[in-house]
Order: C-alpha cells, then structure tokens, then sequence
C-alpha cells in the first residue's frame, strides 16, 4: 500500500510539472506574439503600440529566457504563490478559486445523476439480458454517447427556456440554473456508466460463488442485492473517478453556452489570452485533482475489491 | 478583433431558434403603460471585464454602458459632436493646452464632490496605467494638471484639436480618488452615474441601484444586472424568454426568430465596421492599382451583402459608412462589372502565373463564406485563388511584414475616439503602425495629417472625406459590407437609445413599466 501511494505521489508531481510545463509553452509554440495576445485582451482592437509591447513584455519578465521564466514560476508555485494574472494583474489564486468551486459543483451533480441513471438502468438491462427492456437501454445509451453537447444545449435550453418557460437558459444563481448544463453534462457519462454497470453484473450475475449462493437455495432477489450488486457496480468507481477528472476542464462547451464561470473558461480565456500564470494555475490544479482523484479511485476499488488489493501487494 | 467561441455552438443554437420561428413568441402586445419606478432590467452583455476594473481596458466599457462611468465630454451620434457631461464647457487656452470647466454641484456615489482634482487624479490613473489606452496614452496627452478647483488643464505633445473627443473615450471615465487607493481599481460607490454598482458576480455579472443623488435628474429604474454571456445565440434566447431586457451584440443568424417575436424589438444601427478585403499593395500583382481595381469589380457586393449577411449589412461604398459624417459624398457601392474587370487585368498585365492567397481569419466565422464567394468571382474573370483560414494571431506577423496576398479582416474604425483619425493615420499612413494594406501615399499622408490639425470639426471631416476618396480612387482595399450592429429589447422597455458602440445602455431615462 505505501508503495502504491509513493508510486501515485511520484506520479503526481511529474504529472503536475510536465502539464505545467506544457501550459507555458502553449503561447510561444503556437503562432503569433504572445504580449499582442495579452495586450489585446487588454485593450480592444488591432492596432497595437509597438512601445506598449516592448513596455510590458519587460515589465512581466518575457524577455528573460524560457527556463528563467519557468523556474522563476516553480519557485512562486512551489511556495504556495500561483502569481498574477498577466491580463487582470489579480492574484490568480482569486480566480482559480471559485471557477473550482463552481465546477466542482456542476461534476459532482453531474456525476451523481449519471451514476443514479445507470445504477438503474445498467440493472436493469443486466436482469433482462436479451430482452426488449436490455436492448432498448443499449440502443438509447449507444444514441446518447454520439449526441454532442453543442447540438443537445440548444435543444434543450429551445424545449425548456423557450417553448416551456420553466427553466433558465442561461447563468449560474440558483438550484434550477444547473438543471440544464447538467443534463447535457450527464447524458453522456451516464451512457457510458450504463455499459459498465451491465456488463459488471453480467459478470458477476456468472461467477462462481453467485451460481453457488444460488445453489444453496438463497433467493434471486437476496443473491443479487447481496453478491451480484456490490460487485457489479465495482467498474463505476473507477469511471466516475475518471469522467470526474475529465469534466474538471472538460466542460468549456458547456459552460460557455450556459455562461457558467467553471474552470474550463478559466483555462480557456487563459490560453487564448497567453495568460499564462491563469492557464498554468488553472491546470495544475486540475492534472492534481485528477490525479489525487483516480489515486482515491484506485484505493477505493482496491478495498471493496481483494483480487486488486492482491495485484498491488 | 475578438474570438467568439465555438461558431458552431451559436449557429446550433440560432438555427433551431430560426426554425422554430415565431412558434415560441408570445402574443403579448406592447406595452404602454407608466413607468414604474420600482422595475429593475437584466442587459447582456458580450463581453466580461478581463483586466479586473481597470479603466485604460476593456471593463471601461461595461462601466459606462451600465450607467456608473461618466466622462467630462459625450459624443453624441445624433448631432455628429462632441457635448458637455462632467464638463460644462472647454476652449484651447493654447496651441498644446486644452481648459475643461469641471460641472459644479456633481458629487460621486460615496458623497464626495466632483472637482478638478478629483478628475486629475482619475486620468492620471489611465495615463499611467501599463497598458494605456489608445485614447488617451502619453503618446497623444503630456500631462494634466488642475488649474482651479473646477479647470482641469490637459497638456499635448503636439497640436490636437481631438481633445475634447478623446475625453469622450469611456477610458477617460472619472472615478472618486477613494477608488484608486487598493491595488486594483475600485468602482464600487466611486462613479457619478445615474446607476451605482452594489455587487458583483466575478465573469458572470454585475448588480447595480438607483443613483438616488443623481445630477441629471430622476433615475427611473430601480437598478438593474448587466450579466457577462459571450455565447451570441444564448442572448438572442434570453431576450426572447424574458430573462433580459437588453440583449447587445446579436448575431445576424438569431435575427429570423427575434423579428417574429412580438414581445421583443431588434434594433439596428450602422457600425463604424466595415468587413474588407485587405490586398498587399506592396507585392506584386497588388502593387498595380489597374489590378487592385480590376478585383474590385470583380466582387459582386451586393449578392455578398444578401447572401453571407443575410442582409444584415449593405455593399460598402469605401471605407466609411454613408451614415458617418465624414462620408465620401456621392460615393456608390462599386457594381459588378466582369468585362471591365477583365480589361483592367490586361492593362495590368496580369498572367495567372500563381494562384492568389485569401486569407480568412477564423474568429469571423462568416469570412470563410465570403472568401468563398470572392473565389467564385475572381475566378470568372481569370483570378485563380486558394483561400486559408487560420487564426488572427497565426498571421499577423505575416500581415504587418508584407507577406500575404490577401486578408479578410474588419476594424472598428472609432474604437480609441468617436474621429476616424487614428484608424486612416495607424492603417493608411505610410508610417501607420497597422498598415495591412502597405499601402503609401503622400498626398494621403497630407490630408491626414491636415486633418489632424484642423479645429472645425467640419473641415476636418471633409479633408477625412478626401483622404478616403484616395483611398477609393487608388482601390487600395475592396471594402466589402459596412456591417450593423444589432441590438434586441423587450417591448415593455422605455426610454432606450441604441449606440452602435455600446457605451451608453443604462440612462436616467432608461424605465421599464409595471407587470
């Protein structure tokens, strides 16, 4: 067990210094002067002063060299100081802050209504394996994966904003204004989770000590609330932990369809506007939390299941 | 120019609304009841304050239409001039020194008085500021200094008579010395506005109230939410719900579903934009006017103005708007003429020796379609060409260096001040720090910088006027469209005036009646 959290810690600063790393260089490799970015997220228009240019680039330290900069950043950071953001001169921490904590809270309502959909439907269809209801779940759940959420967000915010009145097509106040993103955001993983949570008791509806349990005479309904559930539902750790992961960045569309000030518009507006100090405090903080998050996914995994607590061992 | 994110995520948006028509307006008349001042409003607004509240960038914008920031002068579009606000009046005291009488009797939100030092301290912030604004950066202002408590004196580097346009740039907006004292600026309770700013949603939106000190007289709103929604097709929506009142900046392709909506009114005004074919008269075959205007009437401008607009936007007729004072008199919007543009390819001498390059910038979506069409046309007298989308950013080191063909792209040509001079000085001067085109004449160079000497403001346009008849004669660009800018509006909202500029959104007459 140590040597698995020492692997994971191990992974964990790698991943955060090689993202990291990769952030930074994200406005020099890619075309075009990175302080005309930053200037004209400033300032409206095109012409810009080649004096202002010259100015701030001095000003913010990128004349130095790559590497200065570089470890000038992993000093601050490593101090706890994420620095200012080039475009807002505010402290970045103000602003990775509560894009976290409202993208924190979109994931974690996602997740739990994908993981209630399929808890329920994955049963389902595993229960009636071949049959009309196990076939109708796949089909949906199949059409589901291949729906983008640029096309189902106005769908929806058109069904429900416009023709019903009864939802909000837009913001982030209140209960009902998460009603919508979170759909979108849902349906998708909750596809996915369906497969997983099918196909898990499928497998475990199969093994041994369940035919066995059966065997010695105890109920349909008792064999699978007590041996066929708990380790069906085994593979939906590992996922949600890995859709959790995904969704911390991942939710740019949606939340700019839905104005929501989450993490992905933070990274967003940070790399298109070679703010890299944002960008940078923006994706360190989310490659740690995914990492921290499939490290607990995996621990978890490993005590309710023995046979992974044995491959660690 | 500005990114918009994911076209495709506003299109979808916009086309199921125009498909869905007039199928989710309501029936409900207009209104034409009193004002009631209890009412408070929601405007969307397209962009977010990025550099915090600074007042040299963007967030000066948002502070002015919201009805908080004020600046000692206004221009106002319906009189083609610049008018008192904080000021009362000014004069040139000197060939580099402008006098502005601070009006007396204001005070700022948190109670304190208007006065000279007051605005000093404000613009000197600006001055200052790492980044200055174009307006009104220690390129164009020396200094400013109060010479009364009421006379603001602003110094120049040389001769100006856009002084008093440049304090009309809401970068110039004057804040109360207490929100200068933090590290950042403070506009909380500090502006002289007829709506005073409470509370704010970081990226997502700001809460303003009533004023109830207001020195223009009876705010009528109660207050109002200016929310920060960049998704285009998402304010198109919220208009049409009722969400907002106000919906800025609207997307040609909404336009269909708001039109047949009875509760909501589209306004449109002419934008001091115009999209254009920028070509590179610097390198061959460009650097032949014959060829330059054998493009030209090429083009078919008026199918492109119906077609890829939709008919949001007109066939250009140069480069300023037949709306704007400093109009080319009598100008037309060139007609298509293939024959003509086939001589004018001989006299040229042109060989497809090569097939020309358009680039389309991404971040207007609509460009790839218009250089899809100036393909089409250049092609039917002999002009092969290839068309690029790349980034803005990816080729503007190509675009100021002189290594392109040709570049669609659009500029705001009032952007810094409500006068053309900056844009025909930075983009056709032959020393312009944006001369896409590289493009120079001297005879252009003269009129410009005539103009920028000249006082009347009458006079100055007319030589604007001349300038930009050069630039039509020489065909230096093809200015295709003069794009509008398209606002919606609840009907039950009373009071508004649109500005294409979106500076001035919330007034003291801006009401709202009772549900």
């Amino acid at each position: 067990m140590m040597l698995f959290l020492a692997r994971r810690t191990a992974a964990l600063v790698v991943a955060v210094l090689l993202a990291s790393f990769v952030v930074f260089l994200i406005p020099y490799v890619t075309p075009g002067d990175p302080m005309r970015k930053i200037i004209r997220s400033r300032v409206a228009g095109d012409a810009i002063d080649g004096s202002a240019v010259e100015a701030l680039s001095l000003q913010l330290g990128l004349q130095d060299p790559l590497w200065t900069q570089y470890l000038r950043w992993l000093g601050r950071f490593a101090s706890g100081d994420m620095g200012l953001s080039y475009t807002s001169r505010t402290p970045v921490v103000d602003q990775v802050l509560p894009a976290l904590w409202v993208t924190l809270s979109l994931v974690v309502l996602t997740l739990a209504v994908a993981a209630l959909i399929s808890v329920v439907l994955g049963i389902t269809a595993a229960l009636n394996e071949g049959r009309a209801a196990d076939k109708a779940i796949t089909a949906v759940s199949q059409a589901f994966i291949a729906m983008p959420e640029y096309w189902l967000a106005p769908m929806l915010v058109l069904v429900f904003a416009l023709e019903l009145s009864v939802l909000p097509s837009a913001g982030w106040e209140g209960p009902t204004s998460a009603v919508l993103p979170v759909a979108v955001l849902a349906l998708r993983p909750a596809s996915h989770f369906t497969s997983a949570v099918r196909e898990g008791m499928l497998d475990a509806l199969g093994a041994d000590h369940v035919v066995a349990a059966r065997g010695r005479g105890l109920s349909h309904f008792h064999t699978v609330r007590k041996h066929v559930i708990p380790n069906g539902l085994l593979p939906l750790t590992t996922l949600v932990a890995v859709w959790f992961a995904g969704l911390l960045g991942g939710s740019v569309i949606v939340e700019v369809i839905f104005a929501i000030p989450g993490m992905g518009r933070l990274l967003f507006d940070g790399v298109l506007n070679s703010d890299i100090p944002l960008a940078q405090g923006a994706v360190v903080v989310v490659v740690g939390l995914a990492v921290l998050l499939t490290t607990a996914a995996d621990l978890v995994h490993g005590l309710l299941n023995p046979q992974v607590r044995m491959r660690h061992a | 120019m500005r990114f918009s994110l994911p076209s495709s995520v506003s299109l979808g948006l916009v086309a199921l609304l125009s498909l869905s028509g007039c199928g989710f307006s309501g029936a409900a008349g207009k209104s034409s009841q009193a004002a009631d001042l209890d009412q408070r409003i929601v405007v969307d607004n397209f962009r977010a304050p990025v550099a915090d509240w600074a007042l040299e960038s963007d967030a000066a914008y948002i502070l002015s239409l919201s009805g908080c920031l004020e600046t000692l002068t206004r221009y106002d579009e319906s009189q083609g001039k610049v008018v008192p606000f904080l000021a009362t009046e000014w004069k040139q005291a000197s060939a580099l020194e402008w006098d502005f009488k601070i009006r007396e009797g204001v005070k700022f939100q948190d109670g304190t008085a208007l006065d000279a030092a007051a605005v000093v301290g404000s613009l000197q912030n600006v001055l200052d500021a790492e980044v200055p604004a174009r307006a009104f950066s220690r390129k164009v202002v020396s200094g400013v200094k109060a010479l009364d408590n009421h006379t603001v004196r602003v110094t120049t580097p040389t001769e100006s008579p856009l002084v008093p346009y440049r304090l009309a740039s809401v970068n110039t907006g004057v804040l109360s010395p207490a929100a200068f004292k933090g590290e950042t600026v403070d506009p909380f309770g500090h502006c002289t506005g007829p709506f005073k700013p409470v509370s704010e949603k970081p990226k997502q939106s700001l809460t303003l109230d009533r004023n109830e000190d207001y020195w223009g007289g009876q705010v009528k709103l109660a207050g109002a939410e200016i929310r920060f929604i960049t998704d285009g097709a998402t304010r198109a929506a919220q208009v049409q719900t009722g969400e907002a009142d106000v919906s800025l900046s609207i997307p040609v392709s909404g336009l269909a579903a708001l039109e047949s909506d009875s509760n909501v009114k589209v306004l449109k005004a002419d934008s001091p934009r115009t999209a254009t074919l920028y070509m590179n008269n610097g390198r061959a075959p460009f650097d032949d006017v014959d060829f330059r205007k054998a493009v030209r009437s090429a083009l078919d401008l008026d199918a492109l103005a119906a077609s890829v607009y939709e008919g949001a936007a007109i066939a250009a007729t140069g480069p300023f708007a037949p709306s704007e004072p400093w109009a080319i008199e009598g100008a037309e919007a060139p007609k298509q003429d293939v024959e003509a543009a086939k001589k004018l390819l001989a006299s040229a001498g042109y060989t497809a020796d090569r097939p020309l390059e358009i680039v389309a910038i991404v971040e207007r979506a609509e460009f790839a379609d218009v250089a899809t069409v100036i393909q089409d046309n250049l092609k039917a007298v002999g002009v092969p060409v290839k068309i690029q989308t790349k980034e803005y950013a990816a080729v503007e080191p190509d675009l100021l260096s002189g290594n392109y063909d040709m570049v669609l792209s659009q500029r705001n040509r009032l952007i810094d001040i409500a006068d053309p001079i900056g844009f025909l000085t930075a983009d056709y001067t032959c020393d312009g720090t944006y001369n896409l085109s590289h493009f120079c004449n001297a005879d252009y160079d003269k009129k410009v910088a005539q103009a920028a000497k000249t006082a009347d403001s009458e006079e100055r346009y007319k030589l604007y006027a001349e300038a930009g008849r050069i630039l039509q004669d020489q065909a230096v660009n093809v200015w295709l469209v003069n794009e509008q800018a398209i606002d919606a509006v609840r009907t039950d909202l009373q009071g508004h005036v649109q500005d294409p500029l979106a500076r001035y959104v919330l007034r003291a007459d801006t009401a709202k009646s009772g549900s």
